[in-house]
């Protein structure tokens, strides 16, 4: 089921959020409603982990990760390492990476299996890639546009990417990722897919400027109204928290 | 007559890569320009004609671009032409006026997407300011006057009273206020107006002029007789924002350095608006800009702004305007442009 919700009146809820299958991060600072939104979904299935990066709340630009792993910017201080590792289950590794594009949300749209990467990032970072997310790595751009994580919100069932995105580079990037694709917009128009809205194999959120109509191909690109946390939890056995203590 | 220079296009700077429309326009300004003050001084007063009907018909064909300019418009003193034009409000303008409204009630939570769809539907009263052909689109400043009580129902209307309401602690004016609200509010317009900080001011008599005559022609030329009562106000409500000296306390007069003033007027018209407000008070917001001599943001024009603003706290105004002191303030306000260095 796809929410829709708001950061302190800003609609750019992927920016500060990032939602994968194992965990869900959430920048500090906002109201309290912004939490509890998280929460009422999530927080019997994964852990919903509050953080900062580098100081910063734009979480969700910054960092890149799927169940697999997490990959942080070198801006990340240690403490916030820690405070990351902490909380995220042991299954997840949490890896701090030396890249000049320090904002890997904007440069990597992954799944747990394929990941599209900026066309500029160095080959030690791409290799980092595949080994902590466990995933194949293509450097593509979106309609022309090479920051990749921005244009494109991806997850195990679907993906949503630019709407000037044109047929031929949507076959393209289907037969890629393996997963049905849909050239749209959120956030009443907005472009910038992965900002507008954070979503991994079983629910989305957005900014609550979008319109029925984008929440319904959402739903249908993403395949939400028929998924059920339970199909995933066992799937994901192992890598799921049983209790907090 | 010397040959006049072909329009320039605008790809004259290098454009950061930024997602927003505005913060695209907002880079064009930030790199440095300056308008010829003659040039746009002959032209804005002509630039816009308002039709009857409350359109404006902007001045395609005009050339604004005059010989003085530098020949091939690239000066390497960054100095860029400009042409800007008035519009209704459309539904496409949704994203720039939201940004531009984003601080409207300090950081309170409200419907402002609800609030910005009430005064893009309004297009008989209400303005735009956006560049002439720009592909992006960019908004760099809306003004409009909403009825209070026509729009009452609405959640935005609902928030937007009771945030009011509750910065004001001055006792005898929470109860103009509510009345205002409640009794009065067929009468009572909120005049909306944002734009850009460093939006030449030469615009604004013209902008305001546009405001005060459509809704002089909106009483007239609305199809039914509640919306042309709708339009007849008697009294414009503003909220607006301001710095306030960190010594002065409110007090104008009380200042330890002689030098600056107790208060200082983020729009130079709510200046003019103030001294013929009939009532008004102030509140602290929460939101403070950075006031440090190092702001993390590229522009130095607002680098130099907030370093000048060390001293200053940033305050919410509230003020009410009766009808008949407009023609007053429209004088003033041409006045004050026209003087100007």
């Amino acid at each position: 089921m796809a929410t829709r919700l708001q950061f302190e009146n800003n609609c750019e809820v992927g920016v500060f959020s990032k939602l994968t299958n194992a965990y869900c991060l959430v920048a500090i600072g906002g109201s309290e409603s912004f939490y509890s939104i998280f929460e009422t979904e999530l927080a019997d299935v994964i852990p919903v982990v509050k953080t900062s990066i580098g100081g910063t709340r734009i979480i969700g630009r910054l960092c890149a990760g799927n169940k697999n792993g997490l990959l942080v910017p070198h801006t990340t201080t240690d403490q916030e390492l820690q405070h990351l590792r902490n909380s995220l289950p042991d299954s997840v590794v949490v890896q701090r990476i030396e890249e000049r594009l320090s904002a890997l949300g904007n440069c990597i749209a992954c799944n747990d299996h394929v990941a599209l990467a900026h066309t500029d990032l160095d080959r030690e970072t791409e290799e980092l890639i595949a080994d902590v997310l466990g995933v194949e790595v293509f450097r593509q751009t979106i309609a022309g546009n090479i920051l990749v994580g921005s244009y494109c919100a991806l997850t195990n069932r679907g993906g949503l990417v630019h709407p000037h995105t044109s047929i031929e580079d949507l076959d393209e990037l289907s037969t890629l990722l393996q997963v049905p694709l849909v050239a749209g917009t959120v956030n009443r128009g907005s472009e910038v897919i992965a900002a507008g809205m954070t979503v991994n194999d079983w629910t989305a959120f957005c900014g609550s400027d979008t319109t029925a109509t984008e929440l319904s191909v959402i739903e249908s690109v993403f395949k939400l109204r028929e998924a059920q946390p339970s199909a995933i939890v066992d799937k994901m056995r192992k890598s799921l928290i049983d209790s907090y203590v | 007559m010397a040959p006049t220079a072909k329009r320039p296009r605008r790809k004259l700077v290098a454009r950061p890569v930024t997602f927003s429309p505005f913060a695209r326009s907002a880079a064009h300004i930030a790199s440095a320009y300056m308008i010829k003050r003659q040039m746009i001084e002959n032209k804005l007063h002509e630039f816009c004609q308002l039709t009857p009907n409350g359109e404006c018909k902007c001045n395609d064909k005009r050339n604004i671009d005059e010989t003085e300019s530098d020949s091939d418009g690239e000066s390497s003193e960054g100095v860029v032409q400009a042409d800007f034009a008035f519009f209704d409000p459309k539904p496409d303008d949704f994203h720039g006026v939201k940004t531009l409204l984003q601080t409207f009630l300090d950081n309170k939570e409200w419907n402002l997407s609800g609030f910005v769809d009430l005064i893009l539907e309004q297009t008989t009263v209400g303005t735009v300011a956006k560049l002439e052909d720009d592909d992006d689109d960019g908004l760099f400043s809306v003004v409009t006057a909403l009825n209070l009580g026509r729009y009452k129902d609405h959640k935005c209307m609902k928030e937007l009273e009771d945030y009011v309401l509750s910065v004001c602690h001055e006792s005898n004016l929470v109860d103009q206020l509510r009345v205002l609200f409640s009794k009065k509010a067929r009468d009572v317009g909120l005049l909306v107006s944002q734009r850009v900080v460093n939006l030449p001011a030469q615009l604004l008599p013209p902008l305001y002029d546009a405001l005060f005559d459509e809704v002089s022609w909106a009483v007239e030329d609305e199809p039914t007789e509640q919306l042309r009562n709708s339009f007849r106000f008697k009294t414009y409500l503003i909220v607006t924002k301001i710095y306030m000296h960190k010594k002065a306390n409110g007090k104008l007069g009380e200042k330890a350095d002689s030098e600056e003033e107790p208060v200082i007027y983020v729009k130079a018209e709510d200046e003019l608006f103030h001294e013929v407000s009939s009532w008004s008070f102030s509140f602290p917001l929460k939101i403070q800009h950075v006031t440090t001599s190092e702001a993390s943001f590229s522009f130095h024009l607002f680098n130099q702004f907030t370093f000048f603003l060390k001293n200053y706290v940033s305050m919410g105004l509230v003020m009410a305007v009766e009808a008949d002191k407009i023609p007053t303030f429209r004088k003033q306000l041409r006045s004050l442009i026209d003087d100007e260095p």
